[in-house]
């Protein structure tokens, strides 16, 4: 639902209520924009219709963040620093290649440095993620009911939280690079060619990089399969 | 190719599965692929191991899944941004000028032709503003000279270091007093406006006069044209006779000595020209030598006396230099004159400085005769 996000963004801002019918309704407008004017207004220097792009974009870039620093700080640290460069430097997009393309060039830039940073601090390493261990109370109510309900496949289970053990262990295994792009392809649903644009690399390294990733976490889970 | 040649083929397809099985094989690739796999049992097993991998993970709950189930941290994200931008000064806004930004595409793209096109506005740009400039000097009723920074002198060390770091000369055009403006590129760069009264300005061109070696030709020749002006100032007269001597190109020494044509009845400039008549290289130089020494001479009330008592040119060379002997300086260099013409006439490498040696001989004695 845009049209409430927006609201509640505008009351944000400003906290004015006398301002906010006019900007609510730039905002409706704003919401129907394609993407290009919407990028031309935010470079104009219109908030809103900055906002705005970052609410069409930002549930994937948090989800690509998550996935790949496996830790909720690490991924709101590269959600604001992402967004941020891309406010900073939006009046030096040209519209040479899509607003997509060129947002996930940031957001993979900023992904790529914190994990070259946490491969070159040991002690900083994710913790791995075990699913019992979010069934102890810290995931959603919902998400432990699903697990206990009587259709549910015992031995099934046990080895689903084997594997994603075992996943986990070997994505940590993966170079930074390899990664993203595994993350890109198979969890974000990106082609290759829009891979090596975000980047900034060519297709043959991109398929280059998945095919390692693919080899080492095959040899990983070999045995479970 | 037949079916048992495609059995063949197992080293190059089953790399490529990895990308058949999630679409990313090309069209060339697939053809291949499904060419193989048509005959090849064990790539097909290949390949559905590896579509069973893929399914494999894509049925895994994701991190994302887990960490934010209920997207709170997605909110708060946005909260924060939302605050993050409030602190934030706001960014600059995009030019709306698309010709423009359209030019500046241009230019990266050609980098070469931007180059040439730059330099070419620059020059432009540049010989444009030095008129308006001088222009806007000249209108000036009073011609001060500006001192732009930084001190008001310029010291010995700052006029070595200038030799090394370059300058920048530009005499102004256009009518009215003259001015110069200078440009110096040392460490500490300035710039200095105003003519040959200004001290700095005529201490800076003097400088570059007296060095000729460490400027450029070009350079010094705008100098001497601002020195000219004055030439009877003892010390830019000091300069301009360095230049006449010591300078290492002939057109500068040249210039130097016709920059003090109105100075030429002042001994040090005819020992000067008796000097560069014995020792210039150029017979270019020679030459004006001798012409500034006959015009100096004609004017001389010396050179009325001393063609009346001894009747050049038919004095010999030995005659002359008899009445020189207990005779006053101009006599003297009267002497002088005519003993270097009559070796230049025998002697000189140059044909023509014989031939212009022996006219001005011929001159003196016409002007001796009336």
């Amino acid at each position: 639902m845009p049209l409430p996000r927006l609201a509640f963004a505008l009351a944000d801002e400003s906290g004015q209520s006398s301002s906010s019918n006019a900007a609510l309704a730039s905002g409706t407008t704003l919401n129907h924009l394609e993407e290009r004017a919407l990028v031309q207004e935010a470079q104009a220097g219109n908030r809103l219709a900055f906002e705005e792009l970052v609410r069409r974009y930002d549930r994937d870039v948090l989800r690509l963040a998550l996935n790949l620093m496996k830790r909720t700080e690490d991924a709101r640290d590269v959600y604001q620093e992402a967004f941020l460069k891309v406010y900073r430097n939006l009046h030096r997009f040209r519209f040479e290649c899509s607003f997509y393309t060129w947002l996930y060039r940031i957001v993979t830039n900023v992904c790529l440095d914190h994990l070259r940073r946490r491969q070159a601090r040991p002690e900083d390493q994710a913790p791995e993620l075990h699913p019992a261990h979010y069934e102890e109370g810290t995931t959603d109510f919902f998400e432990r009911q699903k697990e206990q309900r009587p259709s549910a496949d015992p031995e099934r289970h046990l080895m689903g939280q084997e594997i994603q053990k075992r996943l986990a262990s070997a994505m940590e295994r993966l170079s930074p690079r390899e990664r993203v792009v595994f993350e890109m392809k198979h969890y974000q649903g990106l082609k290759l060619r829009a891979i090596g644009d975000a980047l900034g690399t060519s297709e043959e390294t991109v398929k280059n990089s998945l095919f390692r990733a693919t080899r080492k976490l095959r040899s990983q889970l070999g045995e479970l399969r | 190719m037949n079916p048992a040649d495609w059995q063949n083929h197992c080293p190059e397809i089953a790399p490529l599965l990895v990308f058949y099985a999630c679409g990313e094989a090309d069209e060339k690739e697939t053809a291949l692929i499904e060419q193989h796999l048509s005959v090849c049992a064990a790539c097909r097993s290949q390949l559905a191991e590896e579509k069973q991998f893929q399914a494999l993970l894509i049925s895994q709950p994701q991190d994302a899944d887990l960490l934010d189930a209920t997207g709170i941290l997605l909110s708060q994200c946005r909260s924060e941004l939302a605050e993050n931008l409030d602190d934030m000064v706001r960014p600059p806004v995009l030019e709306k000028t698309p010709v423009f930004s359209a030019f500046r595409r241009w230019m990266a793209l050609r980098p070469v032709w931007s180059g040439a096109a730059l330099v070419f506005v620059g020059i432009l740009a540049g010989a444009q503003a030095t008129q308006w400039y001088a222009a806007r000097q000249n209108a000036s009723p009073l011609d001060l000279a500006v001192d732009v920074r930084p001190g008001p002198h310029i010291s010995e060390d700052q006029l070595s270091k200038m030799a090394v770091a370059g300058i920048n000369f530009m005499p102004a055009t256009g009518a009215g007093t003259q001015n110069v403006r200078v440009q110096l590129n040392a460490e500490q760069p300035m710039e200095l406006t105003g003519s040959m009264a200004n001290p700095d300005v005529k201490r800076v061109v003097m400088y570059m006069v007296k060095n000729g070696d460490r400027f450029d030709p070009g350079m010094r020749l705008d100098c001497l044209d601002a020195l000219k002006e004055a030439a009877k100032d003892s010390e830019v007269q000091d300069a301009l006779l360095a230049a006449a001597r010591k300078d290492p190109n002939p057109a500068v020494r040249l210039k130097a000595l016709e920059a003090l044509r109105d100075s030429t009845s002042d001994d040090a400039v005819r020992e000067a020209l008796l000097d560069t008549l014995k020792r210039d290289t150029n017979p270019g130089v020679r030459v004006e030598a001798v012409n500034l020494l006959v015009s100096s001479l004609e004017k001389s009330d010396a050179m009325r006396e001393a063609t009346a008592e001894y009747g050049l040119p038919a004095a010999s060379r030995d005659n002359v230099a008899s009445t020189s002997v207990g005779g006053d300086a101009q006599e003297t260099s009267l002497a002088s004159v005519v003993r270097e013409l009559e070796l230049l006439q025998h002697h000189d490498p140059s044909r023509y400085v014989r031939l212009r040696s022996a006219a001005a001989l011929r001159q003196l004695s016409a002007r001796g005769d009336q």
